[in-house]
């Protein structure tokens, strides 16, 4: 009689792919690798200028300002070598700076958007025209990094801001059925006060699940499901690995900045209203002059579309584009198609407004 | 002799169980993506929310109170005292960056007159 036998091989394959994924999922792969320095800190705050490749010559003549949202780090604008949407501009001749806002401590619960904005961003701004001897530049602001750079360009725009591109930027919050989140947030089911009496900070656990939880199939089972599938790719798991290192490392949000954005913005959309006071000074987008490009994600379910067509409707600038993508809110810069799609757009659209 | 063309493949149970696994997957998550996105799903996350932070809330805060109780005795320092030095620590570092960006504009001007006097000399 024979036994049930096994191949040695589908042993040795079956213990390779189970090697790899102890390894993906318990080590953190080394993501924004692209050569930088620090040029400026204050408290957790740094910016950072990425070391030029192209000869001063070559180069655009106008900098750019990369700012990021509060609750993620910015890494996802530098994910791995080859695809990396700073390498790429960096290439491409930009003199590219990032803003990177670090992790708040329990001693900055009471920063608000109004700290940000009207007291880090304007001294990060100095340091960036001092350092790249350029008194106009461009901003590029991405998610909650969107809020505060359309904040700064209709409250500073005599201040050199020559270029403001907006990505999949959360700043209209009338359409609550269309807006998760705002459901979610409503003042009759979500008491931000309790939150911030507990936690002083809104906790980067609470945000790693509202984020997840809006899609909680495809990021707690579909996720891990294509990671089995795709085991024995290296390409696939390399870009899976780096982007899994920077999901799963988020920060917390400021008590005092998270206030705000549930209670002035999820909850009685100021921004978009024109009563958003900041340090008393009343943002009105209306004042924004800056040549103005706003990026669209068509499958975004974090920061649905009519969150971010009306800036382009309100704007006071007078060269506007609307570039709507197919993919998702971070798909569209750190996908598979980003590099074809998204990154040459914002090249070509910027190179021109560069000189 | 086969009737079977000879591109078919043959029968793979395992793509077949894959196929019908994504197929499931992707019905489960449009259920669960419009579950989500329901006012039933926002009251009843928001009521266990609000349950659980106000059950822990007195435990907390006798935590609290134990803590710096203790820390003070021992003459150590409590997460105020860190909380005042760090925002100290920032206010010095404003007035730094204010000192910083006077140095910038001096060091500019300096610049600025010296090509003035050379163009002038020159």
């Amino acid at each position: 009689m024979t036994g049930f036998q096994v191949a040695p091989e589908a042993i040795a394959q079956a213990e390779e792919r189970l090697r790899r994924l102890t390894q993906v999922l318990t080590t953190r792969a080394a993501i924004a690798q692209t050569p930088k320095q620090v040029i400026w800190t204050l408290n957790k705050a740094k910016l950072y200028r990425y070391v030029p490749v192209v000869s001063a010559e070559k180069r655009h003549r106008l900098p750019l300002l990369l700012v990021f949202a509060l609750m993620n780090r910015p890494h996802i604008l530098d994910l791995r070598p080859g695809h990396s949407f700073v390498e790429f501009m960096i290439h491409k001749g930009y003199d590219v700076y990032l803003l990177d806002w670090g992790s708040p401590g329990l001693e900055d619960r009471h920063l608000k958007f109004d700290d940000y904005t009207l007291e880090y961003m304007p001294r990060a701004i100095r340091k960036l025209k001092a350092v790249s001897g350029c008194e106009e530049f461009s901003l590029l602001g991405w998610c909650i990094g969107a809020i505060l750079t359309t904040a700064y360009a209709a409250l500073r725009p005599d201040d050199g801001l020559r270029n403001l591109i907006l990505l999949t930027a959360p700043l209209d919050f009338s359409n609550k059925d269309g807006i998760t989140f705002a459901k979610w947030t409503d003042k009759n089911y979500f008491d931000v006060e309790k939150i911030l009496a507990a936690f002083g900070n809104m906790p980067p656990e609470m945000i790693e699940y509202g984020a997840k939880a809006l899609r909680p199939v495809e990021n707690y089972i579909g996720n891990y499901v294509r990671l089995w599938d795709n085991l024995d790719d290296p390409h696939v798991v390399e870009a899976w690995h780096a982007m899994h290192t920077w999901v799963t490392d988020n920060i917390p949000m400021a008590g005092a900045t998270f206030r705000q954005l549930i209670v002035d913005l999820y909850q009685n959309n100021r921004l978009m209203q024109g009563t958003w006071t900041l340090r008393g000074e009343r943002v009105d987008v209306r004042r924004i002059r800056a040549n103005l490009m706003t990026v669209i994600a068509e499958g975004d379910h974090i920061t649905p579309s009519c969150q971010s067509e009306s800036i382009h409707e309100k704007a006071g600038s007078r060269d506007k584009e609307l570039f709507r993508i197919p993919g998702g809110h971070i798909g569209i810069m750190a996908g598979s198609g980003a590099s074809k799609q998204t990154w040459p757009h914002i090249d070509a659209w910027l190179g021109k407004r560069s000189a | 002799m086969s009737d079977k063309p000879e591109s078919s493949k043959p029968f793979d149970p395992l793509e077949a169980w894959k196929n019908m696994r994504d197929a499931s997957l992707e019905a489960w998550a449009k259920v669960m993506t419009e579950a989500v996105n329901t006012d039933a799903y926002a009251s009843a996350t928001g009521a266990m929310l609000n349950m659980s932070l106000s059950a822990s809330a007195p435990f907390r805060e006798a935590l609290q109170k134990s803590m710096v109780q203790a820390l003070q005795q021992m003459g150590l320092p409590t997460r105020a005292d860190f909380e005042s030095l760090a925002e100290r620590m920032t206010n010095l570092e404003m007035r730094l960056d204010d000192i910083d960006a006077k140095l910038d504009l001096l060091t500019r001007t300096r610049a600025a007159s010296s090509t003035r006097r050379k163009a002038k000399s020159a």
